[in-house]
């Protein structure tokens, strides 16, 4: 599904060159729940947005879906990370000029979608996070933990086959973090391929297998206990 | 796909700048779409056709010393002389130069001792060169011969027995004539003395181009030592020579007087100086305007892309290509543009018509306010068309990196 061989990573800046990622290996099969995890500054986010086609590897290769995207073209990766990748952000990144139903609508027009499929797709995913009655509010009238299951509808409705969270549940306080969770294995368990980056080890411990990252390497893979939660209510 | 609705529904929360930028546009366009009419008719009044050899013309007049000076020889002698320098294609006396802001005008009838009705036209005395001088083209009739040149002195009651008018003074004189006035004849003002029509010119714009009489001419077989002007014709590209040699060999046969000499090209520039001067004036108002709105709308996207710096990260990671990105300021922009050019339309029509009741301006042709709209808008979509580019080279990877 998701196959990293020797990827590599730096920034150059005027002064020094800093390597985020090195001999970066790491594969993700169809369907699993990866949780990442390791200290500030080792790469997390790097590999994440190398993995979600955000930026592009200094070396190395990558396989997504088998397909080699090392050589595509800037539009290319666009039409690549609209069709198979979800985001969600720590800081939730909705639009705050647009209501919700316009938030969702944002991936689905970049996708081409007609005005009948996306009102289905933003109604249906916005009724799985419990927020349909709130379509026409603006972000700012919403608590975190609402902005953030907008995000998520919005990562949903072009159902796509990844979906990558860079510390989804940061700026949540412990009882929306778990409702959040609990959304994030649930869309899991209807098929959606997770990588979540996390800094809170009890979340980490509840992915299919945890992965932690230093120094900008891969540290250690080991399979953490599965737990299967039942979805949210 | 254009995403207008949301475009639209953004911009509604930025309304108060969006409607600033909207309104100095459409000012703009209300005082530009005015400026350019009349600039255009204050172009149209100094290119029409004058009916003259204006680039060829040079003219000539001069102040004898002596009081018993006798002027009517001297002008034989001076003409004489003239036409027979080289360069010169024709010469003749008037008491006026078309062109020049200085003319004799008069009111005229076409019934016998009448007082009121006259029809106003500049009037002419010149001698039987004055069609080839001036350039004219007689389009009916004939000029006058040697011997109708009479010597009148303005303060007596001479009157010419005929008379060349130009097009435009038969027709607004005997309208029913369709043209037809060869041998119909006029009087001035209480007069029972008939003068016949013999020739028509096509044009003659006359020294007041600007006036209501502009382009109604008669002209007399007569000479007056009161006003006078040599009119020279110099042959095509000799001008400036005719000009030195002309006033060179008039002061060689008479060095007690004082020549003065002028190209009637210069003449004309005199006239039509307050026009020019009101063209470049409003050229610059054009210019100066459409500089500042543009400066305002490159400023207005520049602050608007880097406010919606995240946005943008976030709209590319969400899949827009740089193309989605460039064209959504674009069409942002062309929203608010639209806007200012619908209210710029309706405030320039009612600019226009304050101008035509007070300032007596021309009216505003719907053709020239779509004109001045299509600029602006290609103004506008130019100004942000580099903020809009540099936008889409945000890279999507700031959805993750900023805060
Ligand atoms: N655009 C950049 N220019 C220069 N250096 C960068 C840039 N982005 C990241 N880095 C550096 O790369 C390294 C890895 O950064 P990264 O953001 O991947 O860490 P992280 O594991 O996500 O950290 P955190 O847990 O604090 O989010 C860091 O040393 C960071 O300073
Ligand atoms: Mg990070």
């Amino acid at each position: 599904m998701l196959k990293m061989q020797n990827i590599r990573k730096s920034y150059r800046s005027d002064t020094i060159e800093t390597h985020a990622l090195r001999d970066f290996s790491l594969e993700v099969k169809e369907g699993e729940f990866v949780s990442v995890t390791g200290p500030s500054g080792s790469g997390k986010t790097t590999f994440l947005n190398i993995a979600g086609l955000l930026e592009t590897p200094t070396g190395g290769q990558y396989l997504l879906d088998g397909q080699e995207v090392g050589g595509l073209s800037d539009r290319d990766r666009s039409h690549l990370r609209n069709e198979k990748i979800g985001f969600i952000f720590q800081g939730f990144n909705l639009i705050p000029d647009l209501n919700l139903f316009d938030n969702i609508d944002v991936p689905l027009r970049y996708r081409g979608f007609n005005a009948k499929e996306r009102r289905r797709r933003i109604e249906k995913s916005l009724e799985q996070v419990g927020l349909a009655a709130r379509a026409k509010h603006l972000p700012a009238q919403l608590s975190g933990g609402q902005q953030q299951r907008v995000a998520i509808a919005r990562a949903l409705a072009g159902e796509p086959r990844f979906l990558l969270a860079d510390e989804p549940t940061g700026n949540l306080d412990s009882l929306m973090a778990r409702q959040v969770m609990e959304l994030l294995e649930f869309v899991n368990e209807w098929g959606t391929t997770i990588i979540m980056v996390t800094h809170d080890p009890d979340l980490a411990r509840r992915a299919h297998r945890n992965i932690q990252i230093v120094d900008g390497q891969v540290s250690d893979l080991r399979q953490v206990a599965q737990h299967k939660q039942s979805a949210i209510a | 796909m254009l995403e207008l609705r949301p475009i639209l529904s953004a911009l509604w929360r930025h309304k108060v700048s969006a409607l600033l930028i909207a309104l100095q546009l459409g000012l703009t366009l209300a005082i530009v779409s005015n400026a350019l009419v009349v600039i255009s008719e204050r172009t149209e009044r100094i290119s029409r056709p004058t009916g003259v050899a204006e680039n060829e013309i040079v003219t000539f007049n001069f102040m004898a010393i002596p009081k018993d000076y006798d002027m009517y020889d001297a002008f034989r002698q001076d003409l004489d002389m003239i036409r027979a320098l080289p360069g010169v294609a024709s010469a003749t006396i008037s008491n006026h130069v078309p062109l020049s802001g200085s003319g004799s005008a008069s009111g005229f009838y076409t019934e016998p001792n009448k007082e009121t009705g006259a029809m106003g036209s500049n009037y002419y005395t010149v001698d039987e060169h004055f069609v080839d001088a001036l350039g004219m083209k007689l389009i009916a009739g004939r000029g006058f011969y040697p011997e109708e040149i009479m010597q009148i002195d303005p303060s007596s009651n001479d009157r010419p027995k005929v008379s060349v008018v130009t097009q435009k003074f038969a027709d607004d004189l005997f309208p029913e004539s369709d043209g037809n006035v060869l041998g119909k004849s006029f009087f001035l003002g209480g007069d029972d003395h008939p003068i016949e029509i013999v020739g028509i010119v096509e044009r003659n714009l006359g020294p007041w181009p600007n006036s209501s009489i502009a382009g109604r001419g008669a002209f007399y077989p007569a000479i007056t030592d009161r006003w006078f002007y040599y009119i020279v014709r110099a042959e095509p590209g000799q001008r400036d020579e005719v000009l030195k040699l002309v006033e060179e060999k008039l002061a060689e046969r008479d060095g007690n007087r004082v020549i003065n000499a002028n190209t009637m090209e210069e003449e004309k520039a005199q006239y039509f100086a307050g026009d020019n001067t009101m063209i470049k004036v409003l050229s610059g108002v054009i210019v100066l305007l459409t500089f500042i709105v543009a400066l305002g709308i490159v400023g207005l996207t520049v602050f608007w892309i880097t406010q919606r710096q995240k946005q943008i990260g976030v709209r590319r990671a969400l899949g827009a290509t740089r193309t989605a990105i460039s064209r959504y300021f674009l069409l942002e922009n062309l929203m608010i543009a639209a806007t200012g050019i619908a209210l710029g339309t309706a405030a320039a029509q009612i600019f226009n018509g304050f101008l035509v009741r007070e300032f007596d301006q021309p009216a505003l042709p719907v053709s020239v306010t779509v004109f001045c709209a299509l600029g602006l808008l290609a103004v506008s979509l130019a100004a942000a068309l580099v903020p809009a580019l540099r936008a889409a080279n945000i890279s999507p990877a700031m959805a993750t990196r900023s805060v």
